[in-house]
C-alpha cells in the first residue's frame, strides 16, 4: 500500500498533537527536581558530609510518604568538592541544565559568597546554612533564605554569655589574621561594649605562630576575666588553650564552635585543658539537664539509630539541619507547588517551621530564619554522639 | 620571659637555620633558589605524623621513611623543575618552576591530609614540662646536620664533589665528574635536610599543610642575611631570627612582630646586600 504526502503529514500531524496531549499526564508525575550543592568531597568536606546524612534521610522519609503531592522529590548533587570555583559551575548547571525547582546549598560560606549572586541572577529559589551576614539580602536576593543563624548572632550568643552569664566584664578577645577572624574580632568588640564589658585586650596574631604565650601573658596582666578566640583554626585554638593550661591559668574560654571539635581535642596537651572551653552550639540539639535532649530531637536520633546512621563521627546539629533543610522546602511545595515565586512567596511568612536544628521563621524583610535565643554555648569536653551538654548557666 | 624567648627563639631559629641549609645545598649544586624548601619541611611534619602517629610505624623506621620520601622529593625537584630551566638562568624561570611545584605539593597535601593541624606524636617518651623536647629535638637536629655536612664536606670524596661543582661547575664537569649525577645527589641530600628540619620541629608547628609557604619565607631569611650558599652564616642568621622573632613576639605582640621581623630583614639587606657573612661579587671589567 503506497502512503501519500498528505497521509503521511497527516499522521505526523496526528502524532504530534497525541505527544503534546499526552505531556501533562507525564509532568504531574514526573520527579520534583531539587538542587543540592554539598561540599562531600576535599579541604572542608566535613560540614557537608554531615548535613548530607540528614539531607538523604529526609528525602527518603518524604518520598517513601507519598512525595509532594504524588511526586517523588529527585535530589540534583554536584559536589562542590569545597571549591567555589566548582559550586559555581554546578549552581549554574542546576539551574540552566537541570531545571530545579529549589537549590539546597552551598554549605560553606566561601562557595556561597560566589553561588548566591549567580542564583539570584536566574530568579532560582535558594536555601543555604551559611553564616557569612552578607548572604542574605531580600532586596538584593529576595529568592535566597538562611535556615541556619548569621555570625552575628553566633558572636551575640558568645558575649551573652560571657557578660550576663558568666557575669565577666573585662574581656581578651583574640583571632588570627584571615579575614573571617579579623572581620569577627571588628564586628564582636562593639558589640561587647555595648554590653557593659570592657575590652582589655584585642589582638589579630598569625595562626601559624607556634608560641602564644606571650599574647596569653598580656591578656593575664591586662586583667581578663575571660578569652574569646575567634578562628576555625584548630591547631592556632589547641595553642591557647594548651598555653592556658600550661599557665594554670584559670579563665574560661567561649567563642567558635571549632573550640569543640575532635581536631582541637586531638591537638590538646593534656585533656583537662578543655575544661572551661565553651564553644558555641544550638540549644535544641544540646543534652539538657539529666543529660537529655528535647522531645523532638530525642525522636529524630531514636530515627537515626534505627537507620544506622552514625553520628560519631560527626555533629548532631550538622544532621539535623539537613535533615530539616529539604522538609522546609517540601511543606512549601505541597502548600503553593513548584513555581518559584510561588514557593518564595509562601517562604516570606513561614512561622516557626518545627524544625530538629532549630524553628524558622521568615518575613519579606528578613530572611535570616534562625532564632537569636537557640544559638548557645556549650561544654567543649561533653561531646557524645555527636552533640554536647549546654554550659553551665542556662536553664534547659 | 627571658626563658620562654631563649628556649622558643633557638628552637625555631634552628628549623629556619635548617630550611635556609636546604636552599643552600640546593643553590650550591645547580645555582638555582629552590622555593621547595619550606615544603620539605612542612612534609617532614606531615609524614612524619601520618607514619607514626597514624600508621603506628616506630620512630626510627618512620624518621627513615620520612628521610626516604625527603630525597624522593628533592630528586623530583631536580627533574621536574630545575633541570628543564637550568639552560636559562638569568632568566630566573626556575623561580616559577620550583614555587609551582611548592605549591602543587602543598595542595595535594591539603587535599589528602586535610587543612587542619593535626598533633606531632612525641618522639621521646619523657613527661613534658621545662626544657622540652619540643624545643632541644630541633636544636639536636640543626648540630646533627651542621656536624654531617662538615663530615661529609671535608672528609668524603662525594663531598668534595659537591664541593667542586659548587665552586665551578664547567671545571668540575671538564674534570670528569659526573654534574647531574651530583646534582640529583645534593637535591636527594636538601630534601633529607628539609625533611628533618619539620620532622624535629613537628610538636611545634603540628603537622599542617599551611607550614609550608611559612617555612618558605622565614626559611629564606637566614640565606639573605647569612649570605647566599653559606651554611654557616645560614645557621647564625636563621638563630638570630628565631631569637629576634620570639623577642618581637614578647615586646610588641600580634602581627607586628612579623613586621618587626621584615622591617629589620629589609634594613639588613639595604646596609649590606650580599648578607652578613657573604663576599661581596668581584665583577670582571
Amino acid at each position: 500500500m503506497s502512503i501519500t504526502r498528505r497521509q503521511a503529514l497527516g499522521s505526523a500531524g496526528a502524532a504530534i498533537a497525541a505527544g503534546g496531549l499526552a505531556k501533562p499526564a507525564i509532568a504531574v508525575n514526573e520527579p520534583i527536581r531539587v538542587g543540592y550543592l554539598p561540599a562531600l568531597t576535599g579541604p572542608s568536606s566535613s560540614t557537608g558530609i554531615g548535613i548530607n546524612r540528614g539531607i538523604q534521610l529526609a528525602v527518603q522519609e518524604i518520598n517513601a510518604a507519598g512525595g509532594v503531592n504524588g511526586r517523588q522529590i529527585e535530589l540534583i548533587t554536584r559536589d562542590t568538592q569545597s571549591d567555589p570555583t566548582k559550586a559555581v559551575n554546578g549552581a549554574a548547571e542546576l539551574s540552566h541544565g537541570q531545571n530545579v525547582s529549589v537549590v539546597f546549598g552551598p554549605v560553606n560560606s566561601g562557595e556561597s559568597l560566589a553561588v548566591v549572586p549567580l542564583l539570584a541572577r536566574t530568579n532560582t529559589p535558594q536555601v543555604h546554612p551559611c553564616w557569612v551576614d552578607t548572604l542574605t539580602d531580600p532586596q538584593k536576593y529576595p529568592m535566597c533564605f538562611r535556615n541556619a543563624p548569621t555570625n552575628q548572632q553566633i558572636g551575640g550568643a558568645a558575649n551573652r554569655y560571657v557578660v550576663d552569664v558568666l557575669k565577666r566584664k573585662k574581656v581578651a578577645v583574640i583571632s588570627d589574621t584571615t579575614g573571617y577572624g579579623t572581620a569577627s574580632v571588628n564586628a564582636y568588640v562593639p558589640m561587647l561594649q555595648a554590653r557593659g564589658a570592657e575590652v582589655v585586650y584585642q589582638g589579630n596574631v598569625d595562626a601559624a605562630n607556634p608560641d602564644l604565650k606571650p599574647e596569653l601573658l598580656r591578656m593575664q596582666s591586662a586583667g581578663a576575666e575571660a578569652i574569646m578566640p575567634w578562628s576555625v583554626n584548630a591547631g592556632f585554638l589547641s595553642r591557647i588553650i594548651n598555653t592556658r593550661g600550661n599557665m594554670g591559668w584559670d579563665v574560661p574560654i567561649v567563642g567558635q564552635t571549632t573550640l569543640g571539635s575532635g581536631q582541637t581535642k586531638a591537638l590538646l596537651e593534656k585533656p583537662e585543658y578543655w575544661a572551661k572551653v565553651y564553644p558555641n552550639n544550638f540549644r535544641n540539639v544540646c543534652y539538657g539537664a539529666g543529660g537529655k535532649l528535647p522531645e523532638r530531637t530525642t525522636a529524630f536520633v531514636d530515627r537515626l539509630k534505627s537507620t544506622k546512621i552514625d553520628m560519631g563521627d560527626t555533629l548532631l546539629w550538622w544532621i539535623a539541619l539537613g535533615y530539616d533543610s529539604p522538609r522546609m522546602i517540601v511543606e512549601a511545595m505541597k502548600a503553593v507547588g513548584t513555581e518559584p515565586k510561588e514557593i518564595v512567596s509562601y517562604l516570606n511568612k513561614l512561622k516557626e517551621f518545627p524544625g530538629v536544628y532549630g524553628d524558622i521563621t521568615f518575613g519579606p524583610d528578613q530572611h535570616n530564619g534562625y532564632p537569636d535565643e537557640e544559638v548557645v554555648m556549650v561544654e567543649a569536653n561533653s561531646l557524645k554522639d555527636g552533640a554536647f551538654n549546654l554550659a553551665p548557666g542556662y536553664s534547659s | 620571659m627571658v626563658e620562654s624567648i631563649v628556649s622558643t627563639g633557638l628552637a625555631i631559629g634552628c628549623i629556619y637555620a635548617l630550611i635556609g641549609i636546604t636552599y643552600n645545598v640546593m643553590f650550591s649544586a645547580s645555582r638555582v633558589f629552590s622555593f621547595t624548601a619550606g615544603t620539605l619541611g612542612m612534609l617532614g611534619g606531615v609524614l612524619g605524623s601520618l607514619f607514626i602517629a597514624h600508621i603506628g610505624m616506630p620512630v626510627a623506621v618512620g624518621l627513615l621513611i620520612v628521610l626516604i620520601a625527603g630525597a624522593a622529593f628533592g630528586i623530583i625537584t631536580e627533574i621536574v623543575a630545575v633541570r628543564p630551566v637550568l639552560k636559562s638562568l638569568d632568566q630566573h624561570l626556575y623561580v616559577l618552576s620550583t614555587l609551582a611545584l611548592a605549591l602543587m605539593a602543598q595542595q595535594f597535601t591539603a587535599i589528602e591530609w586535610g587543612t587542619e593541624a593535626r598533633p606531632f606524636p612525641r618522639l621521646v617518651d619523657i613527661v613534658r614540662g621545662g626544657f622540652d623536647q619540643q624545643f632541644w629535638l630541633p636544636m639536636l637536629a640543626c648540630v646533627a646536620v651542621i656536624v654531617g655536612l662538615e663530615l661529609l664536606y671535608r672528609y668524603s670524596l662525594i663531598g668534595r664533589a659537591f664541593l667542586a661543582i659548587s665552586e665551578d661547575n664547567y671545571a668540575a664537569r671538564a674534570l670528569g665528574l659526573p654534574e647531574r649525577n651530583l646534582r640529583m645527589a645534593s637535591f636527594a641530600l636538601a630534601g633529607m635536610i628539609g625533611t628533618l628540619a619539620g620532622f624535629a620541629g613537628g610538636e611545634m608547628l603540628l603537622a599542617f599543610f599551611g607550614n609550608a609557604p611559612i617555612l618558605t619565607f622565614y626559611g629564606f631569611v637566614p640565606v639573605a642575611l647569612g649570605g647566599m650558599g653559606n651554611n654557616r652564616g645560614a645557621v647564625v642568621a636563621g638563630l638570630l631570627l628565631g631569637l629576634f622573632q620570639q623577642a618581637a613576639n614578647f615586646l610588641v605582640g600580634g602581627i607586628f612582630a612579623s613586621v618587626a621581623v621584615f622591617t629589620v630583614f629589609i634594613i639588613v639587606l639595604l646596609v649590606r646586600p650580599e648578607g652578613l657573612a657573604g663576599a661581596t661579587l668581584q665583577r670582571r671589567v
